[in-house]
């Protein structure tokens, strides 16, 4: 049996801005969702939306065929959905293995025993190549290696389908290969679902099987890795009109 | 009939010397919701400044004869002194260097300034005594038909008033107000824009405590005998609701919270007698929390 | 064996547990003298461990504890001097009155953050004080006066069962899964929400047992002083003596709470003859100083300058 989260017809408004306009977008486990579109056009809302970190102002938020948008975020991550942060959020007095063990104790795996859970973030740990950092401070991490820690703690929590926020953002060319690669090996590995928040779009398109693309709030597009790439409006929306007019 | 008419009458005195209070209670609150929305520093040592304001009146008064009034711009030289020592001494240690005020930052100045506010509260007790003391000030009063109006009441409120339209002004049509106001929004901003930022938490911080001493000596006029070392146990949670209630860092704000809380005190307790009616005050503040966390105001 | 390594694991815990023991077994010994100050030393101790709950464990800064103590005290003297309750069933009322009200304040004021959480319990508590004043059944502010004897061994036993029921508690809830998620939510609530933590349900929680134990010992202070009355039984200082107990001791250790409590009796103890309220001033810059100098308190700068230190106390 597996999942799906899907958002229907989501709006969702900031005072007197509109941030998500009727935008619907599903993830199932197992497959790779891109979502890509210029700085604030919304992407981050839609992914707080989806968690329960934020409730829509209008339209649903459905999980395995119930409603589950005004759920308080950490339900949902009960249920097997887990979001990661822009800005990663270690706990920073604690170890990087501490930090991945709260995962395995309060997510959706219902791991009681904290030395079971602490097995389960070695295992982690091990798959994401952080286990020669288990008993450092999450202070003293790199923000690169933050950043595999916030990934690897949603892991952890047994989530079956991930939102993940900009994860590849400020990575070097090389960097992004490896993270690329490590992204892949532990998705096939586990077969989660992942909706991939990203604005640099190389790394979306590569791992991505489907790739919806907003732009101020508006869903303008929608399709296969390559379909999107073509799309007059996506490239009107990233190079400009100019861009549009000659690719045409 | 008779019954009601009194009634009338209490309730329409109360709401005139609760206007009066609400201003003299703005001007004090205006003190913490500087610093607070300045440099996220909610100073629980706050209702010991205004001890120390009114103690400042009292001795003038005392030993030179210094009119109440004329107390107030000394008392806010001494709190400008005061206020750029205590920044230095205490915030700037903690605030230095900091992109953001971040809530652990706010808990360590929370902290460190309840310590303060202790030890004040209590030194003050042993050398000024725990005596209630006042000072004897009457400026006469007005009559408007059955209403006796003190004028000096009038007076520290018009002046609070005065006071609080100078800091808006100050902080929006200023330099000096840009530089404090692009500090609080975004402190690495203000730096790129060339503001010293500890310069302006400083002045900032300098600014709050001169007004909130000034206020302590205004209050010596409306309590004839309320100077007190512990008296700042009253005034602090007051300013929190006031603050609270009007939104920290809105200027104006601190004059609708110190209506509010003026009124609902000197009418309520026509009703409900004085401890219901602070009770109902001080309680304000939870369902404002709860339901307009940015404060009433819009 | 197993009771080898189980004190190799937990030293501070069975330290502490030694310290309790050696208490008890003494206590029919002590001269009454100085019986009288330890039972006031183990009354402090427990209203630290009481705070430490919430203000060590979640980072929440309580102002208002004294509403527990407060309600508790009045409840005492309610069921002890009206229905002529034994004592010592007023001390479960005086609990059970702090656990219902740590339930309701905590309910609404622990949505509250930071320094809002802070100004919402100080107001509540001058709040409930001014109420309790007008309320003519609880003596109309003038207090319920009980004259029932001095007994200070069952005091003592008393604060003791009270303070040993709260150290191990405190060993259970910091070292399990609840101890996990205490302190992410310490370092940041909505990232260990984010990962499933129940903040909401894990704060009342722990909020619940600070109100309880916070009651009893209120109940237990107004038994020793045989009566009932609204300023000490609300005084406000009692809020800032025990914050001030967890910030010098070291928020959210095992031991930190018993050691802020020496830190804070002793200077109280003192200046009693001497000049009173003078010690507020030496507790006052302690608390600024370890706000802004060594936060993590005692027992955190011991762990983090003396190395030997690290593993065996917390």
């Amino acid at each position: 049996m597996t999942i799906t989260i899907a958002a229907v017809e989501v709006h969702k408004r900031f005072g007197g801005v509109l941030a998500l306009r009727d935008v619907s977008i599903s993830v199932a486990e197992g497959q790779v969702v891109g979502l890509i579109g210029p700085n604030g056009s919304g992407k981050s809302t839609l992914l707080n939306v989806m968690a329960g970190v934020e409730r829509p102002t209008a339209g649903r938020v459905v999980l395995d065929g119930k409603r589950v948008d005004g759920l308080p975020a950490h339900r949902i991550v009960e249920r097997g959905v887990a979001k990661t942060h822009q800005i990663p959020r270690p706990f920073l007095g604690m170890t990087t293995e501490d930090n991945v063990t709260v995962a395995a104790l309060y997510g959706s795996w219902k791991v009681r025993d904290p030395g079971a859970a602490r097995e389960q973030a070695r295992k982690v740990l091990n798959l994401i190549g952080l286990d020669g950092q288990a008993d450092a401070l999450a202070a003293s991490l790199t923000v690169q290696t933050r950043k595999r820690l916030e990934f690897g703690r949603a892991i952890a929590t047994g989530a079956r389908i991930l939102l993940l926020d900009e994860i590849f953002a400020g990575l070097s060319p090389d960097e992004l290969r490896e993270a690329i690669r490590l992204f892949t090996h532990v998705q096939e590995e586990i077969g989660f679902g992942a909706l991939v928040v990203e604005h640099v779009m190389p790394a979306v398109l590569t791992i991505s099987e489907h790739v919806v693309v907003i732009e101020e709030g508006r869903k303008i597009a929608a399709g296969t890795p390559s379909e999107v790439v073509r799309d007059p409006n996506v490239i009107e929306a990233y190079l400009g009109t100019e861009a549009a007019r000659a690719a045409t | 009939m008779a019954d009601a008419s009194v009634i009338v009458a209490q309730v329409i005195f109360g709401l005139i010397r609760g206007i009066l209070l609400g201003c003299v209670f703005a001007l004090i609150a205006l003190g913490l919701n500087l610093v607070w929305g300045i440099a996220k520093v909610v100073n629980i040592a706050h209702g010991e400044l205004v001890m120390l304001g009114a103690y400042g009146a009292y001795f003038l008064n005392l030993f030179l004869g210094f009119n109440p009034l004329l107390t107030a711009p000394i008392d806010a030289a001494l709190g400008l002194a005061a206020g750029l020592g205590f920044y230095f001494a205490i915030l700037h240690r903690e605030l230095r260097g900091k992109e953001a005020i971040t809530l652990q930052s706010e808990m360590v100045t929370l902290v460190a300034t309840f310590g303060l506010s202790l030890a004040i509260s209590n030194l003050a007790n042993i050398a000024f005594t725990g005596n209630f003391v006042g000072i004897p000030f009457d400026a006469g009063s007005i009559e408007i038909g059955f209403l006796q109006i003190p004028l000096a009441g009038i007076y520290v409120a018009v002046l609070s008033v005065v006071i609080i339209s100078l800091t808006h002004v100050l902080l929006n049509r200023t330099y000096l107000g840009n530089a404090i106001r692009a500090y609080s929004q975004d402190i690495p901003a203000a730096k790129l824009m060339g503001i010293n930022p500890t310069a302006v938490a400083a002045i900032g911080t300098g600014l709050a405590f001169a007004v909130t001493m000034a206020g302590g000596a205004f209050l010596t006029t409306l309590f004839p005998t309320g100077i007190n070392p512990y008296m700042g146990a009253l005034y602090a949670p007051i300013s929190y609701v006031i603050v609270v209630l009007g939104g920290p860092g809105r200027m104006w704000g601190s004059l609708v919270g110190g209506l509010t809380l003026g009124i609902v005190i000197d009418v309520g307790q026509i009703f409900l007698g004085v401890e219901i009616a602070y009770a109902v005050a001080f309680l304000l503040l939870i369902p404002v929390l709860l339901l307009r966390p940015e404060g009433i105001l819009r | 064996m197993n009771f080898g390594r189980l004190l190799r694991s937990a030293p501070t815990l069975w330290g502490l547990a030694g310290f309790l023991v050696v208490l008890a077994v003494w206590g029919p010994w002590i001269p009454t003298f100085v019986l009288t100050l330890l039972i006031n030393l183990l009354l402090f101790a427990s209203l630290a461990y009481s705070m430490n709950f919430i203000a060590g464990l979640t980072g929440y800064v309580s102002f208002g504890h004294v509403v527990f103590m407060g309600t508790g005290a009045y409840a005492w003297g309610y069921v002890v001097g009206t229905f002529g309750w034994h004592p010592l069933a007023g001390i479960v009322a005086g609990a059970a009155v702090g656990l219902a009200l740590a339930l309701g304040i905590g309910s609404v004021a622990l949505r509250f953050r930071g320094v809002y959480f802070a100004i919402a319990t100080l107001v509540t508590a001058l709040a409930a004080r001014n109420i309790i004043l007008v309320i003519p059944a609880l003596g109309d502010g003038q207090g319920i006066i009980l004259n029932l004897g001095f007994e200070p061994l069952t005091w003592f036993y008393t604060i003791w069962v009270i303070l040993g029921i709260q150290v191990g508690l405190t060993y259970w809830v910091t070292h399990g899964r609840i101890g996990y998620g205490l302190r992410a939510i310490k370092s940041d609530e909505d990232a260990a929400k984010a990962l499933g933590v129940d903040a909401a349900r894990l704060k009342l929680f722990v909020f619940a047992f600070s109100g309880l134990f916070a009651g009893a010992a209120g109940a237990l202070n107004v038994w020793t002083l045989s009566g009932v009355f609204p300023e000490p039984a609300f005084d406000l200082l009692f809020s800032l003596q025990m914050l001030a107990m967890v910030i010098i001791g070291g928020m959210g250790t095992l031991l930190g709470p018993l050691l802020g409590a020496v830190a804070v009796y002793l200077p109280h103890n003192y200046f009693l003859t001497v000049a009173v309220g003078a010690e507020f001033i030496v507790i006052g810059i302690l608390v600024t100083f370890f706000a802004l100098v060594v936060p993590q308190g005692i027992v955190g700068a011991l762990r983090r300058y003396v190395p030997t230190l690290r593993g065996i106390i917390e």
